[in-house]
């Protein structure tokens, strides 16, 4: 079997956490790639309707970055 | 949360930087590893996923 | 076009194309050793053998330069072939048994040991190196000898000049038997060198196609001229095989363009103060002294160690590092500049803390500083945490020898402490902190333009026209204008741009061309069509993901009309092309899966708009920072992401509609508040460049604290100046000056602002589309030191007030004791009033002038004369001003008896107590802001913990706030000297005008809606919103009275009113919940 690969959907807000990806990008630096990430305008914007959705749709994780 | 049935750890707040590339790496590799000893989310699946 | 057969599939190519081309076009894998893109193909290594069948036999043929034909049938996988290519490898595997990738061929083919003798060779005369140096223009290397004494060799076997060390031998050999070690001992005669990376300060090399560094605007590589082999030997070009796009023309030749401008501004910078010069620091000899720019590049995660803390010498994680400030500046000795840089003290801190955050709490961080100088904004605070939270040690000393501690590569160094011991010693690393000093060549251009310079060599300028030079419009900013840190660089600029402005405000938009505007096509209720670009950007993110499959994938998901992969996305003539295909296939949603929608959102929403989409019918995929860029090592999961980013960004696009910003008009007028040096600095500009300005003043006349001020550190009489200034701003005609004044309501918001002015009993509204807030600051009134006890006991501004009146008291005087730091850097203030030191020896020094017998003492904590106003300090000590120095906790005594006035104090260098009996005590009052909570209530700004206005970015915002139209300056952002007040008056202004020339701006369509029906009037929105966006429709209003609203203009489109909302009626338009959720359950579904 392989080995468990999870799918981890990410509420990453757009200033930050989002602006943080980014920059890891530009310095090529290497993470796991099982997140999966949405972009949202902020994490004032983050219900907890959203990861219950998540989870309930599958999602074996989620995180939510300000 | 835990009371409806989802681990602790599914779920997982930080707050970075948008300068902070490292923390960055560092939380994402710190959620996935979490995740992974949790193993796959069964318990809160819609049930007719889960088959 | 050839058409063949590739393994039973049809395929086609190019005449003159060789299998191995076509093959690797159709991602039909053949391994070879000796095939390079760039170079003839030349069938050496054997190993991309493939059958063809021309109808009739079978024939084996090197599929790298085996040409196509039409017809053809080539099996690249056949079991002949595989039996061919294992033999092949055997034979390889006993030449050069000890290669990684002939291992892993063997791997690939199965085969563990193989059956020939073995030989210990590691080159196999693939020829890519000789090949390559051919192409290099060169020659230096060729195969020699014949059958089993073939080698790669010199000519004679002897090292040569012919050839120019570029490593392109090296670069392509695949078994690592080229190496540049070899190179440099047995080919080449040429001094082998790297070249330096200048980003890195040298601590890595580069390319000689580079890009200078990732963040680099434009973002293209350069080809540098004077080591790119092409310009040596004609050769090469081996770069312009891999543009896809044909970008690079070796042809390009400078030109010489000639601008007609109105106003030159200067901004050439500084240049890190070389210390290879100073023999007793020992940089050029130890390698682990560095300078604090290469700290820097350390300490950056894109630096050469990767942000790894490790000293140069062995790689090693220091323990121990010792920062030396004042290397080359308030030296006289040894590099000529008596100057302050300014800047060194805090980035030396800053680099300590960042060390400690890196490498642990065990590090140890040594400071060795003559004057500790944080007298920015909030850098106390910094100093104070470093010293009490993080352990950075900070030594009273200057070090003068380095020396190697033998058998190590530590350091070994000696200095005498505070109490007058030598003490030794040892540090693993050493920093530089390095001044700033003016460029030979920025020395020459100031020659060139005929401009005054100042001692120090930079730009001459006055303090009331800080960023003039001495010749009529040529404008200067930043570090040539003296040594400064960024945010002073920052409010420099915007204060030439400013002045700059005055000038030219008639020329205003005669260059602007009007934007042809594409009608916009109205999609409402049209099923969606979707089109799916996939960027593969270079090969950044197709030398990862499998582009193709991904495209091919994205065609297949709901609503995808087309699909399809651009190499360059941005690029002009995709954009072009992009246009043309949504009008061809009538596609009305778009998502480009590409890079970051943070720097490229905007671009391809201008494709959008002209194509006659709304420009809120978009998404991007961020297949490239958040995927190939970061997954390299698992490209299949990569790929695998990026569908799952481009299904959910389809997901998303799919529920989309079409956004409305609406047109926002900016009334072409503006409100100062605050008639002191600053607010009038600001108002003027502002009238300069053509726009009305209302100038409010609390007190009956302008002028502010600077009426108080006796003269400038340059010298100018201020008295003098300031009438003037003032005379100019009443018959200003553009500015109405409102004096006796108070703001009692703002109403409105950026553009449209409406505020009441109160005097005299008297209200008047007024309308104004942005506001400066310069509402300064005045001085304490001490407790301390005896003060209101005695008339001789003054503050600095009260002795000012005597020399500009020439009070008879003054010039009688025996004696005088400046006391420093009376209310800043305390616990209860803890932030520097940045003026007082340089104001004070100022003081001291008019004293002495007046009186040359006086006997003066200036007792300090640290002297902070930043910049050229050192050199006000060296003048006071040569003088015969004597500084004393105490420490917080033992702060000097003033005892009065019987009409004699002594101050006690410790001397700092003797230990003991000292008596100085003295006619005049000058307090150095700290400088507390105007703190007005109405102010910041009425235009929504933040006010930090001493009272001072918070800025929009302490570094790249310092003259404006976070809300929009509201900009800030002077004594209320921080404590300063005329000439930076007068900076950042016209700083603001000029921050302001950016707005005011636009004229109309355009509100953002993702801002969040209130639906009324369902609003249940809580008011959480109301209350939680941070700009104050959602209200109440009022009672009397005819629909939906006492519903909440939110002000579009206003809105940031944060959604936390959303998320908060417990009725469910506020939606952020382009993140509604259902297009969140079409993301969510996108992102779930299996594939």
């Amino acid at each position: 079997m392989t080995e468990f690969e999870p799918k981890i959907v990410s509420f990453l807000c757009n200033w930050c956490s989002y602006g943080a990806a980014d920059l890891a990008g530009v310095g090529r630096m290497e993470y796991p790639p099982n997140i999966r990430v949405i972009r949202i305008p902020c994490t004032g914007r983050m219900s907890p309707k959203f990861f219950l959705a998540a989870l309930r749709q599958g999602a074996d994780g989620v995180w939510v970055s300000g | 949360m835990e009371h409806m049935g989802v681990e602790p750890g599914r779920l997982n707040f930080s707050w970075i930087s948008s300068a902070e590339s490292s923390k960055f790496v560092d939380v994402v590799k710190g959620v996935t590893e979490t995740v992974k000893a949790l193993g796959p989310n069964n318990n809160f699946k819609k049930a007719a996923k889960v088959a | 076009m050839i058409t063949f057969k590739l393994n039973g599939k049809t395929v086609q190519g190019e005449e003159g194309q060789y299998i191995l081309q076509v093959a690797q076009k159709y991602g039909v894998e053949i391994p070879t050793l000796c095939h390079h893109k760039a170079l003839e193909p030349a069938g050496m290594c054997r190993l991309c053998t493939v059958e063809v069948f021309d109808g009739r036999r079978s024939r084996f043929v090197t599929s790298c330069n085996y040409p196509i034909w039409e017809g053809m049938e080539v099996k690249t996988d056949s079991e002949d072939v595989h039996q061919g290519r294992k033999l092949i490898v055997e034979l390889l595997m006993a030449r050069c048994p000890d290669v990684p990738i002939i291992k892993e061929l063997g791997n690939k083919y199965g085969i563990t040991e193989t059956r020939f003798k073995k030989q210990d060779d590691t080159c196999i005369l693939c020829g890519l190196c000789t090949r390559i140096c051919t192409r290099m223009g060169n020659s230096a290397i060729s195969l020699t000898g014949r059958g089993l004494d073939m080698k790669v060799d010199t000519p004679f076997h002897i090292q040569t000049e012919a050839c120019l060390s570029c490593g392109a031998c090296a670069s392509v050999c695949p078994t690592g038997h080229i190496t540049l070690e070899k190179i440099r001992q047995n080919v080449s005669l040429d001094p082998f060198k790297s070249i330096p990376s200048e980003y890195d300060m040298g601590l890595k090399g580069r390319k000689p196609v580079y890009v200078p560094y990732a963040q680099a605007v434009p973002n293209t590589p350069a080809i540098d001229r004077s080591v790119c082999i092409h310009f040596k030997t004609g050769g090469c070009k081996v770069c312009t095989e891999f543009c896809g796009v044909n970008a690079i023309d070796h042809e390009m030749q400078d030109e010489i363009v000639e601008l007609n401008v109105g106003a030159v501004i200067l901004t050439p910078g500084f240049t890190p103060f070389d210390p290879s010069k100073f023999d007793s620091y020992g940089y050029a000899k130890h390698p682990n002294v560095i300078t604090a720019m290469e700290m820097e590049r350390v300490l950056s995660a894109s630096g050469p160690t990767g942000g790894h803390l490790v000293r140069l010498s062995d790689h090693k994680e220091p323990k121990k590092i010792a920062w030396f400030q004042c290397v080359g500046s308030r030296d006289m000795n040894k590099c000529d500049h008596s100057y302050c840089s300014s800047v060194c003290c805090m980035y030396a801190i800053k680099e300590a803390v960042i060390a400690k955050e890196h490498a642990g709490s065990d590090l140890d961080c040594a400071i060795f500083y003559m004057d500790m100088r944080t007298h920015g904004k909030e850098f106390e605070r910094f100093y104070n945490n470093a010293k009490d939270k993080h352990g950075v040690r900070f030594i009273r000393s200057r070090v003068h020898t380095i020396d190697a501690v033998p058998g190590s590569d530590d350091l070994s160094v000696r200095y005498v402490s505070e109490s007058g011991e030598t003490l030794t010693e040892t540090f693993d690393q050493i920093v530089l902190s390095v001044g700033l000093e003016i460029s030979e060549e920025t020395k020459d251009l100031a020659k060139q333009l005929g401009l005054d310079m100042t001692e120090g060599s930079f730009c001459k300028t006055t303090s009331f026209e800080p960023v003039s030079t001495s010749k009529e419009g040529i404008y200067v900013c930043g570090a040539f204008q003296g040594p400064k840190d960024i945010p002073q660089s920052v409010i420099d600029a915007s204060a030439a741009a400013a002045v700059a402005g005055e000038s030219l405000s008639s020329a205003r938009n005669t260059l602007t061309k009007a934007k042809e505007i594409v009608p916009e096509i109205n999609v409402t209720g049209e099923r969606p069509r979707i089109g799916v670009f996939v960027c593969r950007c270079g090969i950044n993110i197709a030398g990862v993901v499998n582009v193709p499959s991904v495209a091919e994938y994205a065609a297949t998901l709901p609503f995808v009309e087309f699909a399809t992969d651009n190499l360059y996305s941005c690029s002009q003539d995709t954009q072009d092309n992009l246009v043309s295909i949504i009008k061809q296939k009538n596609l009305n949603r778009i998502v480009v899966a590409a890079c970051t929608p943070k720097t490229h959102e905007p671009l391809f929403q201008e494709t959008l708009i002209n194509a006659g989409l709304n420009k809120y019918l978009f998404e991007m995929a961020n297949i490239r920072n958040h995927d190939s860029w970061v997954h390299k090592t698992c490209p299949d999961k990569a790929t695998q992401k990026a569908k799952d980013l481009i299904r959910s960004a389809v997901a998303k696009v799919a529920l989309t509609q079409p956004l409305k910003e609406s047109d926002l008009q900016i009334k072409p007028s503006a409100l100062v508040i605050g008639g002191g040096l600053s607010g009038m600095s600001a108002a003027q500009n502002l009238a300069q460049q053509g726009y009305e300005t209302h100038l409010i003043e609390k007190s009956g006349q302008l002028g502010g604290q600077a009426r108080n001020i006796y003269q400038t550190a340059k010298g100018e009489k201020i008295q003098e100046k300031l009438p003037e200034l003032i005379k100019e701003i009443e018959n200003n005609k553009r500015i109405s000056i409102h004096l006796n004044t108070d703001l009692t309501q703002v109403d409105g918001f950026v553009g449209s602002f409406k505020s009441t002015l109160k005097s005299n009993g008297k209200e008047e509204i007024i309308e104004h589309g942005v506001a400066v807030i310069a509402t300064g600051a005045h001085p304490l009134e001490p407790e301390e030191y005896q003060y209101g006890k005695d008339p001789r006991i003054l503050t600095s501004l009260e002795l000012d007030n005597k020399l500009i009146n020439d009070d008879s008291m003054i010039n009688d005087l025996k004696s005088a004791v400046f006391i420093q730091c009376v209310g800043s850097r305390e616990p209860d203030r803890p932030y520097c009033s940045r003026v007082c030191c340089t104001h004070s020896i100022d003081n001291a020094l008019e004293l002495k002038k007046r009186n040359p017998e006086m006997n003066i003492y200036v007792l300090y904590r640290d002297v902070r004369t930043y910049g050229e106003r050192e050199y006000l300090y060296k003048e006071a000590r040569g003088k015969g001003i004597i500084f004393i120095r105490f420490s917080v906790d033992d702060k000097p005594k003033v005892v009065i008896d019987k009409g004699r006035m002594v101050v006690q104090i410790t001397d700092h260098i003797l230990g003991r107590p000292l008596e100085l009996e003295t006619d005049l005590i000058s307090l150095a009052t700290a400088i507390i802001p105007n703190r007005d909570e109405k102010l910041a209530n009425f235009f929504k700004v933040p006010m930090n913990a001493d009272g001072f206005f918070v800025e929009r970015h302490a570094k790249l915002g310092p003259s404006e706030f976070a809300t929009d139209g509201v900009f800030l300056c002077g004594m209320a952002h921080y404590p300063k000297p005329i000439d930076e007040c007068i900076v950042q008056g016209k700083a603001a202004a000029s921050r302001a005008v950016t707005l005011l020339a636009r004229e109309i701006i355009q509100t953002s369509g993702t801002i969040a809606e209130v639906m009324p029906i369902s609003c249940s009037s809580c008011g959480v929105c109301v209350s939680i919103c941070p700009y104050s966006a959602p209200s109440f429709i009022e009672e009397s209003a005819r629909f939906f009275p006492g519903k909440a609203q939110v002000n579009p203009v206003l809105c940031k489109g944060c959604g936390l009113c959303v998320a908060s909302c417990r009725s469910g009626a506020i939606r952020l338009k382009g993140f509604d919940n259902d297009q969140i959720f079409a993301q969510i359950f996108a992102l779930n579904e299996a594939v």
